[in-house]
Parts: C-alpha cells; structure tokens; sequence
C-alpha cells in the first residue's frame, strides 16, 4: 500500500506518455528540403521538450511520494524554506541555455528551409507557379498559362517556387502540403512566395489551413510531382488544350470549384441541386452566374469565377455541355 | 448610522433582491463566479457538439453554418464569458479580504462591472437567433471573411465584446485602486498573498489592451456597413479593394490577444501559489521570484503579439524577433514552475482535493509550456500553425492549466464563501476522472495536428484521422462525467458540514474572519508583519500556550 502513490503516479506518466508510442509525434514525412529543415529543428527542440518533460514530472511525482503526510500530523509545519537565491539564479539561467541553443539550432538551419536551391540535383532552372486561394478552391496558374484547379502538377527534382495570393475580393486562405514544407497564408492584396523541390513523383495532399467560410473543410489541396518530362509533357497539352474549352479543365472547375456546395453530380449540397437544371445548358448564363455570384434570400453564392479567363468560362460551359452533372 | 439603514428600503432586503442591489464584493464575487460556471457548461457543451461532429469522418451532425457558428461561440465564450470573468470573481470575493479591506474602493462600479458581464454574455448568447445566426469567424474574427458574413450574428458579437471591454475596464480600475490604497497596516508590497499580485499583473494588463481590440472590432464593425439615422457609414480599414490592409487587423488583434491569454493564466497562477504552501505546510517558495516573474509574464506578453501571424509572411527579421521574444517568455513561466516544485520540497503533504487540482495543474501546464516552444520556433509554426495541434496546446494551458486552477480554487475557498465544504470524496472521483478524460480528449490532438489536420475544419475524409477524433470525443464525455460531479458536489454541499474560519490552516488573511465572512469583512485585522499573517498569528498563540505551560 506503501508503493500506492508511486504506482499511481508512474502509471499516469506512462497513460499520458504511451499514446506518444502510437501516435504521430512528429511532422509527416518530409520530402522536400525545407520540410526536412522543419522536420529536423522540430526534432532537435524535442530532445530538451522530453527531457524538461521528465525532469519536471519526474521531480513532481518523487516530491509527492518522497514528502508525503504518512505518519505526521495533519498541520505538523513542513521545512520552513522561503527561497534560496542560488537555486533561482540556477533555474533562471538553465532555461536561457537552453532556449539560446533552440534559437541557434533554427537559425542554422533557417536558410535550409526558407532558400530554394538555384537549380535542381540536375541543374535544371526552377519554375515558378501562381497559387491562387479562393473560397473554396486552389487555382494554379503555370509559367505558359496553363490553368489547374485544386491539384497542382509540379515536376520531380526541380525547384518550385511558388507565389502565393488570394483575389482582393476574397478572405484569408492558407497554403498547405505538410510533406512539401510548411504553410504560407494566401492573403487578398498581398503576395507571399515559399517553394518546395519535390525528390520523388507522387501525390502529396493537403488542404486550406484559415478559415475561410462555410466550405473551409472541403478546400483539399494537392500536388502531384512527376518526373520532369512527364510534367512537361502535360503542361504543354493543358495550355494546348485550353483556347478550345478543355473539358479536363472543365471537370476540375466543375469538381474543384462548384461541386464543393452543389454536389458531384449535382445533388446539391450546401448550395440548391443543380441536377438537370436548364442553367447547366446555357453557357451565358453560367458565366453570368459565376462572375458575379449571387444573393437570394437563401443565402449568397461568391463570385467564384470573377477574374477567370474566357478559356476557363469556356472550358466549364464545354464541360457541362459534353458531361452534364447527374446526366440527362 | 441609523439613518442610513432607514434609508434603504425593505425590499432591498428580499432573498433575491438582495443580490440584485448588492455591492458586496463578495456577493459580486460569488455571482460573477455562479455567471461564468453557467457559461462553461453552455460553452462545454458547444464543445461536445463540435467533438460529436468531429468523431467520424465525413459526419454530418452538424451543418457548416451551425459549426462555424459554434467553434466561434465556444472559443469567444471559453475566454470572455468563462476565463476572465471566473477569475475576476476569484479577485473580486478575495481581493479584499486578502489585503484585509473592508470592500473594493468603487463598491458600485463593481456592481455595474457585473451587470454589464451578465448583459454582454447574454447579447452573445443571445445572438444565435440573430437573422443569420450567430458570428461565424472564429474567436479571433479575422476580416475579410468577417466582414463578408451576411446576417447580424458578427455585428451582435462586436457588441457583445464591446460590452464586456467596459465590463472588464471598470473592473481592472477597481482592482487597481483597492490594491493600491485599501491595504491594511502592515501589508507591504512583499507581504501582498502572490494571488493579489497576480490580479493586480490581471488588471493592468487589461487597461492596456482592450482598447486596442476595441479599435479592431470597431473598425470591422464600420467595414460592415453601419447605418446610424441619416449617416450611412461605410469604411475600408480592412477591405483591399478599397486600400485597406486585410491583415492589420490580426496585429491589433493579437497585441490583445496574446496578453489576454496571461491574463486568464496569471490569476491562475496565483491560485496555484495560494494552495500548494498551504497543503505542503511550507511557505511559497522565492516568494519575490514568484511575485517578480508575475510582473515579466504581464510586460513581456505585450511585446510578442505576431508569433500568432509567423504564416502570413512577416519579414525574417521580424520572425526571429517574435520568436526570441516569445521564447523569453518561458523564462520566468520556467521560474514558477520550479518554484512551485520547490514549495513542495520538504513539505508534509496533504492530497485534499484542492491541491489535488494544483498538483494536476502543474503536471498538464507543463506540457502546455512545452508544446508552446515548437510554436514559438517560426520555421516549426510554419508546419503545426491552425492545426490540431495548437489546439491541444492551448487547452492544456487553459483547460488543464487554468480550469484545473479553478477547480483548485473552487475547493480551497468554497469553505470560506459558504461556510460549508464541498465533499472530498466527490471532489477526488471528479478529478481523477477530469485528469483522465482531459488528457484522452486533448493528447490525440497533438498527434492529429502533426498528420496535417487543420482546426476549424467541420468536416474530413480522412479515415486515418478517425482513431484518434473518435478517442478525442470519447474523452469529451468522460470530461462531461466529471462536471456533472461538480455540479452534484454543489448540490450536495447545501447540507453539508459547517466549517470554522480556516479550516485549512492557511496563511492569508481572508482566513481570520468568519465564514461566510460578515458583510464589513473583519471586526479588526490583525497588524500583518509577514506575507503569512496566519501563520505568524498561530505561532504567536503556541509560544503564549507553550510559556504558560511552563
């Protein structure tokens, strides 16, 4: 009974520790410098974050175990100790230490995370592409024009370097592809830039991080890297097809752009059924809808498509023209 | 003086009416505490919903407009309708007592700060049947998207912060000037209970912040449009299509809003520094280190507004200087936590319930602390920022850190307002089950903030992220198990045992006089020649019994 407290405390700092052996306790993989530049500083702080862990818990549970009542008098005085300057002196200065070597180690490490390389492991030039955050969709805009909606397509082992905003007409939006790095805000009016250099092709997910309105949730984000002549290969057929209404582009605008509150198929959603509606076959009145939004008594649909390119108004009306939402 | 009982009339007498007129500090006290306990429990269950509807993916318990409406209302509640006004209650039964006062100096204007709390809370409330529903920005409102919600939900929730910034002003000056002027003789500035430093650290920093969220909000207020007889009023402060600057309203924001955190979590520090001498049966440890690194906490919490906004693209510069401030921060936050382990040396220590809850609040602060140092290193922000894991951050320090406080005070004082003790065997069931369920509910959040899980989110796909929402939402219940506790305890103690003065034998002066206290407090102070008048006072009557024993 004696080891009671003991057991008890040690059983709760192993409850509070063993999910730590389940969970993720770190950030996602890391591929791309700047994300492993975060992954290691955040590894590097955890080594003082567990050992001031322990060493607080620890020097808690000892005192409660070590310094309890048993035997005494219930109000029997304890050492009548006020203080001792040594000691505060010691655990004034011990944080100090420890706080000027996390800074250092960031500083170290900051010019890994925040400077892109100036070409790639084959020397190729990096490229630049525009990120667009709008409620409730990433549009991306390549270097020669071509156009995505919601998954970027970037190509393996080449810097990118992204320019990141939002139009002056919508709210805050948050870029974010934890494997590729961490997040930048898409701020209406401002323009920021990060990068990321993808090592290995593959489909790395992430979503909008600020909220942004009823939709937030749904604001998926993606980049899917592949290798550098397949990437190039597929933004020359994207900017190809674009004049002549691409229905690729038209399929993400119509999933990326409107299905988010009227439904895949058009089942609706937080928005009314669009289904079968005569709307969907009148390419005029798309564009007038989706450049200037509207306001019903039933609430307000954002002018989603203000700013868009006539290519893009083209490339949704042939969309829903070829394969309407729901069917015939 | 009979004069002046004449002159109050009978109906001021009546069991209700009574607290309807008051301007005893105590009563207020009592009623802001009462206020803000109802407020949690609405506040608390706004948070089961949310957890209900996070407990599966692609769940639809809730709709988008319903969730917004209640991340927003449960986070601004939690702070402005629970986290200031409960420990505004605290200072305003304990202040005076503490320092040996008969009462505030501005008796009425703390009644007015009252009124004014009740009135703001229920305009917030209240707002969920606004045309539109109630505010759905988050707690902190960012503009554009709060100025772009149609509906009066936001235009409700300015004034309901409007309201509760008089509120909280009329209360800081009260404090400030009782604290100043109406200490007994002997009450020194170091012989002040740490938990009257930490109003006092409370109220300053209120007078220095609000007004820059009142300027905030009322800048979106005007952004919105605002149509006053004939004056159409329409500006563009934050509206960049216009000029305006959307992220100027994040740095006034946040100059209030990182020291509004100190301010919930300063007066819980002082609780803490309160119970854990008593129930060690040893003086506070480095009781000047303790009272100094209040006073740092409060100034330095002013200069580190922007590790808020490390993701909105601030200059390098300007990054590594928040960080440095922040991280700054930790040093005199370090210095209490060692302290307070320090005050535990040597002690003889006694596990009733309220220090119970202290010894839970240091356990789970720390790792509150320690997550803090992640977000306070920018490039690591860049990854956790608006994610579940800040979320567990925060609620480890205001959840487990500052409820746990409460509940610590809430047991140690429930004796002296009610002359009754709240049951210990009740309040031991309650916290262990609150320790086990906070730390099931707010852990896992941890992990699913590193795996990319972004906060305010209403819904997800991802079905890797259900383990550990559906384990966070199991603990949201097990937390509920416990407040219904409480709430049982407080029924149970009407009939519970009658206390004596200090059934504790504690240090402070509010332990002298009766309990409940009589309405002028104390028929005479004793003069105070130590921060432990108490102590000193009952070492004083055993030398006396000790030389007539001989």
């Amino acid at each position: 009974m004696r080891a009671l407290p003991a057991l008890t405390g040690f059983a709760l700092l192993a409850a509070m520790a063993a999910p730590a052996a389940l969970g993720q306790v770190t950030p996602v993989s890391p591929e791309s410098p700047n994300a492993e530049g975060i992954k290691s500083s955040y590894l590097f702080v955890s080594i003082f974050v567990v050992a001031i862990f322990l060493l607080v818990e620890g020097l808690l549970i000892a005192f409660i175990v070590r310094y309890r009542r048993q035997r005494r008098q219930r109000f029997e005085d304890g050492a009548q100790i006020h203080g001792a300057t040594n000691l505060e002196l010691a655990w004034t200065a011990f944080p100090v230490v420890v706080l000027f070597l996390v800074a250092a180690f960031v500083f170290v490490e900051l010019p890994d995370i925040t400077d892109a390389p100036a070409a790639g492991p084959a020397g190729d030039d990096g490229i630049e592409i525009r990120v667009i955050g709008r409620q409730f969709y990433w549009q991306f805009e390549y270097p020669n024009g071509a156009i995505s909606i919601d998954t970027m397509r970037a190509p393996a082992g080449v810097p990118v370097h992204l320019e990141v905003t939002a139009p002056e007409s919508d709210v805050i939006h948050s870029w974010w592809i934890p494997a590729l790095g961490g997040k930048i805000d898409t701020i209406p009016g401002v323009v920021n830039d990060t990068w990321f250099e993808a090592e290995n092709p593959g489909l790395y997910r992430g979503q909008c991080a600020e909220l942004c309105g009823l939709e937030h949730a749904r604001m998926l984000g993606a980049v899917e890297v592949l290798p550098a002549p397949d990437f190039a290969a597929w933004v020359e057929e994207r900017r190809a097809g674009q004049p002549a209404g691409s229905t690729d582009l038209g399929g993400e605008l119509w999933a990326g752009v409107c299905a988010k509150c009227h439904g895949l198929a058009g089942e609706g959603g937080i928005a009314k059924a669009l289904a079968g509606s005569a709307l969907l076959a009148d390419p005029q009145a798309v564009e007038t809808i989706v450049r200037n939004g509207r306001v019903t008594r039933r609430g307000t649909m954002p002018a989603v498509g203000s700013g868009w390119t006539a290519e893009q108004i083209d490339a949704l009306t042939a969309y829903l023209r070829e394969s309407p939402p729901g069917g015939q | 003086m009979a004069s002046r009982a004449e002159a109050t009339p009978t109906w001021h007498d009546g069991r209700i009416a009574s607290w309807l007129v008051t301007t005893d500090h105590k009563r207020i006290g009592i009623l802001y505490i009462g206020t803000s306990v109802v407020f949690l429990v609405l506040a608390g269950l706004m948070g089961l919903a949310i957890r209900l509807q996070l407990a599966q993916a692609n769940a639809d318990v809730l709709s988008p407009e319903r969730y917004n409406e209640l991340v927003t209302i449960h986070g601004t509640s939690m702070v402005f309708l629970v986290g200031v006004p409960i420990l505004a209650g605290f200072g305003n039964f304990l202040v005076p007592l503490m320092i040996g006062a008969r009462d505030v100096a501005f008796p009425r204007l703390n009644a007015l700060s009252y009124w004014l709390f009740l009135f703001g809370g229920l305009v917030l409330m209240g707002s969920f049947f606004a045309s539109g529903g109630a505010a759905q920005a988050g707690w902190t409102s960012y503009p554009p998207l709060s100025e772009q919600t149609p509906g009066n939900g936001q235009d409700l929730w300015i004034l309901s912060l409007h309201i509760l910034t008089a509120s909280s002003i009329a209360g800081a000056i009260n404090f400030l000037v009782t604290i100043h002027n109406l200490r007994t003789p002997g009450m020194t500035w170091t012989r002040m209970p740490l938990f009257v430093w930490s109003i006092y650290v409370f109220a300053w920093l209120l007078m220095a912040v609000l007004p820059v969220l009142s300027a905030g909000i009322t800048m979106i207020l005007l952004d919105r449009g605002l149509e006053i007889g004939p004056w159409d009023v329409q500006t563009d402060f934050f509206n960049p299509q216009d000029g305006g600057s959307a992220l100027l309203y994040q740095h006034a924001f946040w100059f209030f809003g990182h020291p509004e955190v100190y301010v919930i979590v300063l007066p819980a520090f002082g609780i803490i520094s309160e119970v854990l001498p008593v129930f060690a049966r040893k003086p506070v440890f480095g009781y000047k280190a303790i009272a100094f690194s209040t006073v740092a906490i409060g100034f330095f919490s002013m200069l580190v507004w922007a590790h808020h906004m490390f993701t909105v693209g601030l200059p390098y510069s300007l990054q590594t200087y928040f960080m440095i401030a922040s991280m700054i921060i930790a040093v005199p936050t370090g210095m209490k936590i060692f302290n307070w382990l320090a005050t535990l040396w040597r002690g003889n220590l006694a596990f009733d319930t309220p220090m119970l809850y202290a010894i839970g609040f240091l356990s789970l602060f720390v790792i509150g602390g320690l997550t803090g140092i992640y977000l306070a290193a920018f490039p690591i922000d860049w990854q956790v920022h608006d994610t579940y894991f800040v979320v567990a951050h925060f609620h480890y320090t205001l959840l487990g850190g500052v409820v746990f406080a409460i509940f610590a005070g809430l047991f140690y004082w429930w004796p002296k307002m009610f002359g009754r003790k709240l049951d210990e065997r009740l309040g031991k069931w309650q916290f262990w089950i609150l320790f086990i369920g906070f730390n099931v509910t707010f852990m896992p959040q941890h992990f699913l903030g590193l795996d990319g899980m972004p906060r305010r989110i209403y819904t997800y796909s991802r079905e890797d992220w259900e383990t550990w929402n559906l384990t966070s939402t199991v603990g949201s219940w097990i937390m509920a198990v416990a407040f219904l506790l409480f709430v049982w305890n407080v029924l149970k103690s009407r009939k519970g045992p009658r206390v004596g003065n200090d059934p504790w034998h504690a240090d402070t002066l509010e332990w002298y006089t009766t309990s409940p206290p009589p309405p002028h407090n104390f028929d005479e102070v004793p003069y105070v020649t130590s921060a432990r008048p108490l102590y000193d006072l009952r070492r004083r009557l055993r030398e006396k019994e000790g030389a007539r024993a001989l």
